[in-house]
């Protein structure tokens, strides 16, 4: 199995490891429920190290992206961080993805842990399409994998620009710096040159919880360091099982559940982050190969969703569970469910069989737990 | 590390049986409690339900997981305990002090396929490897 740099941490901490898409990973250090109160009204850190990180460089690459994925990546302020989805020429979808502008015509894509290889090879298959599509256009593109090199780190929740002030300094960013790390909007990142390393820190204000919080992409060897600070400054780990948990509260879909090969992002109800104005790949067979949508349900009583549950509506089997869970901050089963398209956006209760139950759901607009 | 009491028998899908008679009374292990994390959902099956060997007696869930009891012994569940229903954190807190059901044995030799505490600490160190 791959391990993080920070593995020998989260054994040292007792943490409870599974294998998640081939990582040795932690699901949980005390708690799932104590992790994602600490996320909700403290501050959380997480290993996110299995995310993979794949440069797409040299002339033309922009423009490459920009058929390549669901929206430009070009046009926008250099420190603008892109969440965009990457489909299928079919219109189903590959993965969701982060971009970040690294230097002029190079790009760094934040891509799931369980996709990168098959990304890689879809984004170089791609490539060649793209060349026989547009054979006038001039580029020079090159694709790395570059996710060996680096760790990273996800510090969330409300004190979290506190923590990431004292990092600043123990890390010795200059005044320029800390000043940017202070005003950082949301979706905009700084790239911190460390000495030493090929390979420059950046610090992004994005997150997969919900709350304010950052994500930092260290130089591999440098991560250890970075997680001692944290920890000693008393930022408590959290695993995946609190990640999973808090992402599906905030409304927040997952690679597998709300997206997936046979799922388009228009299905999943990511229409907000695909620009149908001009040509992107899948984007033509989408919307005809769209024939579901997702939906947001809460339990009335004491029942708890999971993945794959059936969903009924007046006796009628009209969907499913994409993904479901108890949610620790509502004290609730919450769940989406994929559901015909012809699903009434004014249906007020649903019936999911639990087991041998049929249980009564409410029907209700994301995120659970509203910020 | 995880405890195992040495009056009660084992079965593999990690439910207790203590034995009075002819009444066996059913619960979840401390490794299995381990394993789970906190419990946020318990339900015991209703009382006067004839349950057959591996048919559902309860069902446990935490905020990721969901896991069901299986009855070890054929019988009639005479008693259910419902305070579970309301409290599932006192399961995490003490699994072999809290049964879920008590059946009524209508074959105790069936006890025979199950694990004594010596065999089933066994048991968990295999699955735990």
């Amino acid at each position: 199995m791959k391990k993080t740099p920070l593995n020998q941490r989260h054994l040292a901490l007792n943490a409870r490891m599974v294998d998640y898409a081939g990582w040795d990973m932690p699901v949980q250090y005390k708690g799932i429920t104590e992790e994602v109160m600490a996320v909700r009204e403290k501050v959380g850190m997480f290993d996110v190290s299995h995310m993979g990180e794949v440069l797409v460089c040299g002339g033309g690459s922009g423009e490459f992206l920009n058929w390549l994925l669901s929206r430009d990546v070009t046009g926008k302020q250099k420190d603008q961080i892109t969440y965009a989805i990457l489909c299928y020429e079919n219109g189903g979808t590959v993965d969701d993805l982060l971009v970040y502008e690294m230097d002029e015509d190079c790009y760094m894509l934040v891509v799931n842990a369980a996709n990168k290889d098959k990304d890689v090879l879809h984004i170089n298959d791609s490539l060649i399409t793209y060349r026989e599509k547009f054979s006038d256009r001039q580029e020079d593109i090159k694709i790395v994998d570059d996710s060996a090199n680096y760790g990273q780190i996800a510090v969330q929740g409300p004190d979290s620009l506190k923590v990431m002030l004292d990092l600043a300094e123990k890390l010795g960013l200059n005044a320029e710096q800390k000043e940017q790390l202070q005003g950082l909007k949301r979706y905009r990142q700084i790239q911190v040159d460390k000495d030493g390393f090929e390979r420059k820190m950046i610090i992004s204000r994005t997150g997969y919880t919900g709350e304010n919080g950052y994500e930092i992409y260290l130089p591999a060897e440098l991560t250890g360091e970075v997680w001692d600070l944290l920890y000693d400054y008393g930022v408590d780990p959290a695993g995946l099982g609190a990640r999973d948990a808090l992402r599906l509260e905030a409304g927040m879909p997952l690679y597998g559940h709300e997206m997936a090969e046979d799922i388009t992002p228009l299905e999943g109800d990511m229409g907000f982050f695909i620009d149908f104005s001009r040509e992107f790949q899948g984007g033509e067979k989408m919307k005809a190969r769209s024939t579901r949508k997702k939906i947001a349900l809460v339990s009335e009583g004491r029942a708890i969703p999971r993945d794959g549950y059936s969903v009924y509506l007046n006796d009628e089997e009209v969907g499913v569970i994409s993904s479901g869970s108890f949610s620790p901050t509502l004290g609730k089963g919450i769940a989406f469910a994929l559901v015909n398209l012809d699903f009434p956006d004014d249906a007020d209760i649903v019936e999911v069989k639990v087991r041998k139950k049929m249980e009564p759901f409410k029907h209700v607009v994301a995120p659970f737990v509203k910020k | 590390m995880t405890t195992v009491k040495e009056d009660r028998l084992y079965a593999k899908t990690h439910e207790w049986v203590e034995v009075e008679g002819n009444v066996a009374a059913i619960g979840i292990t401390d490794f299995a409690q381990d394993q789970l994390g906190d419990l946020v959902y318990a339900e015991a099956e209703p009382v006067d339900i004839d349950v057959e060997i591996d048919d559902l007696v309860g069902s446990v869930e935490s905020v990721k997981m969901a896991s069901d009891l299986y009855s070890p012994v054929a019988g009639k569940i005479i008693e259910s305990n419902e305070s579970i229903e309301d409290a599932p954190e006192q399961i995490n807190e003490d699994a072999f002090g809290t049964w879920f059901v008590k059946i009524e044995m209508s074959d105790p030799s069936q006890l025979d396929g199950l694990m004594d505490a010596e065999a089933y600490k066994k048991f968990c160190e295999e699955e735990s490897a």
